[in-house]
């Protein structure tokens, strides 16, 4: 456990909570709804965590909160690494329909202005070879590419600049499972290549078991059990894991 | 491309043919004999058969309407019935004059609601917006030959700019018949301004609310860019094919400012040639003026095609 505790952290979330207020008027005012109650985890360098629960249980939220995206009404969150980045969960809406891949990985670069034509251009080139997209598909609208290749571009928009921490949204759960399969090798391949630490937010305990290292299991807002992939799966503790387990056999 | 715009073309020929065909026909349905009515009740039956022979009126409906439509290829859209001259000497000046008026409506309205949709929304919403809201509604609901009368009284008969009911040649004075088409192009396209407008704005909107748009927020960029390089682009599809069917609504509209502010178009002459039966000169207004709302529309789409390549594919964009 010591061992662990060692490893450098890419994140910490220290008793999180956070919401949403609806009515009032200009954004003050109005019922504030608790999504989040007090949580608290960290990520390891080099680690992929898993975060499961059911819809609705506030797994979103916590990557909005996490990416700053919406301020928590209390605790903090502390990054370690620069630039952390998001991909998200639907591919058919998530890139820009006029441009083109090509154009959207290319464009954090663009807008981060350091890197002249040709360095982008070789940077973007490099990136799209690492996410296995082929060569005829560069230049494609997502409308004329696939559901798994328009997440490798997605992927790739992601990397483009080098962040060493990510949060993958629900990244496969708009795939069918082959394609699952493929995205889940390459997310993990390109964590071995590129030094990264994952967050990965999924409802499938199935594709969890596959990818992660650790998990948290959350539901109703609040982090109800969290250990090593083998603890939790083989055994948990919590009658809610237990159920989740059993749903998803 | 290539293929669509051709596709496109396509379109547009065999909607012209229909058009052409079906106001051929509304004529042939209308009760009123055309030769009957330039020669008065008193007139004896055989002059007007003479005359209706003489027009080609006793010739078969299908026979008709094929001269009629080869002849409108080659440049010959018939004899105007009351004024016995070709209907193109009669209706080519009007046609320029209409067609200018159009024009620069059109350009008002893109040159001034698109900014303005994009003003709307960056400084929209706060305590004054109900001020703006209010003054979009108004300015929706003027009809333009309101405005006519309001810019002939107040620049025509108080200021003495231009001169209401006397419309200067287009060629003499261009300078004075431009500035008389200007006041009714404002007329026409105030209503237009503020429905563009609000509809550039509507549509920035839920553009900003899609997916991407997070996507691209995530990747780095800021509201404006957001705007700039992707909600922009995506937002002119639509407005673009509001704007093809703003011509139509504008042509139609041109009838009654030509008649408010005396301008001597084709609006104007059709109404007059309506009321005397010259089933020649109307037909061929509707023939043209048909055209260029058909061409308006085959352009918006084009437009729109070159914008977003999924409207090449045939897919909605749901």
């Amino acid at each position: 456990m010591s061992q662990q505790e060692d490893k450098k952290l890419v994140l910490e979330v220290k008793n999180v909570s956070a919401g949403y207020r609806d009515g009032g008027f200009a954004g003050h005012g109005g019922t504030y709804h608790e999504v989040l109650h007090d949580v608290s985890f960290n990520v390891r360098h080099g680690e992929i965590l898993g975060l499961v629960g059911e819809s609705g249980t506030g797994k979103s939220t916590l990557a909005r909160v996490i990416l700053g995206l919406l301020k928590p009404e209390q605790g903090e969150v502390i990054h370690y690494t620069p630039r952390p980045q998001i991909i998200f969960q639907d591919p058919y809406s998530s890139l820009n329909p006029t441009y083109s891949a090509w154009w959207s990985v290319e464009e954090p670069l663009r807008i981060f202005g350091k890197y002249d034509e040709k360095e982008r251009k070789r940077r973007v080139g490099d990136m799209l070879r690492k996410v296995e997209l082929p060569e005829e598909c560069y230049e494609a609208k997502p409308e004329e590419l696939s559901g798994g290749q328009r997440q490798r571009v997605s992927i790739a928009a992601a990397l483009i600049r080098r962040p060493r921490f990510i949060i993958a949204d629900e990244p496969v759960s708009a795939l069918d499972v082959t394609i699952q399969a493929q995205i889940l090798k390459l997310l993990r391949s390109l964590r071995d290549e590129l030094d990264l630490s994952y967050l990965f937010i999924s409802h499938d305990l199935n594709v969890v078991y596959q990818l992660c290292d650790r998990v948290l299991v959350m539901k109703a807002g609040r982090i109800v059990e969290q250990g090593t992939i083998e603890e939790v799966y083989n055994h948990p503790k919590e009658d809610y894991t237990k159920r989740l387990l059993e749903a998803s056999k | 491309m290539m293929k669509y715009v051709l596709k496109r073309i396509g379109m547009l020929v065999v909607t012209m043919l229909l058009v052409s065909f079906l106001t051929f026909l509304a004529f042939e349905l209308i009760s009123g004999d055309p030769a009957r009515s330039m020669l008065g009740t008193n007139a004896p039956s055989y002059q007007v058969d003479a005359l209706r022979h003489e027009l080609g009126l006793d010739q078969p409906f299908f026979l008709r309407y094929f001269k009629w439509l080869t002849g409108f290829f080659s440049g010959d859209l018939g004899i105007s019935y009351s004024y016995r001259q070709p209907v193109w000497d009669l209706i080519g000046s009007k046609l320029m004059i209409t067609i200018l008026l159009s024009l620069i409506s059109f350009a008002l309205i893109v040159i001034i609601s698109i900014p303005m949709g994009i003003f709307s929304y960056q400084w929209g919403g706060g305590p004054f917006e109900w001020i703006r809201t209010s003054f979009n509604q108004l300015c929706m609901a003027i009809p333009p030959f309101f405005t006519g009368i309001l810019l002939s009284y107040v620049f025509g008969i108080l200021f003495r700019v231009f001169s209401p009911g006397d419309f200067p040649d287009l060629y003499e004075e261009p300078g004075a018949a431009f500035l008389h088409l200007f006041f009714g192009a404002i007329c026409l396209s105030i209503p237009r301004i503020a429905m563009t407008t609000r509809m550039m704005r509507s549509t920035i909107v839920s553009e900003m609310n899609k997916a991407y748009v997070r996507t691209a927020i995530s990747r780095g960029n800021d509201r404006r860019s957001v705007l700039v390089t992707h909600v922009l682009k995506n937002s002119l599809t639509s407005v673009v094919s509001f704007l093809g069917q703003t011509m139509a609504e504008i042509l139609a509209a041109t009838i009654v400012v030509e008649q408010v502010l005396g301008i001597p178009g084709l609006g104007r002459f059709l109404v007059l040639s309506i009321a005397q039966r010259d089933y020649p000169v109307v037909q061929a207004i509707v023939v043209i003026l048909a055209f260029w709302v058909v061409l308006a529309g085959t352009l918006a789409d084009l437009i729109n095609q070159s914008i977003d390549p999924r409207l090449r594919l045939g897919g909605d964009l749901a």
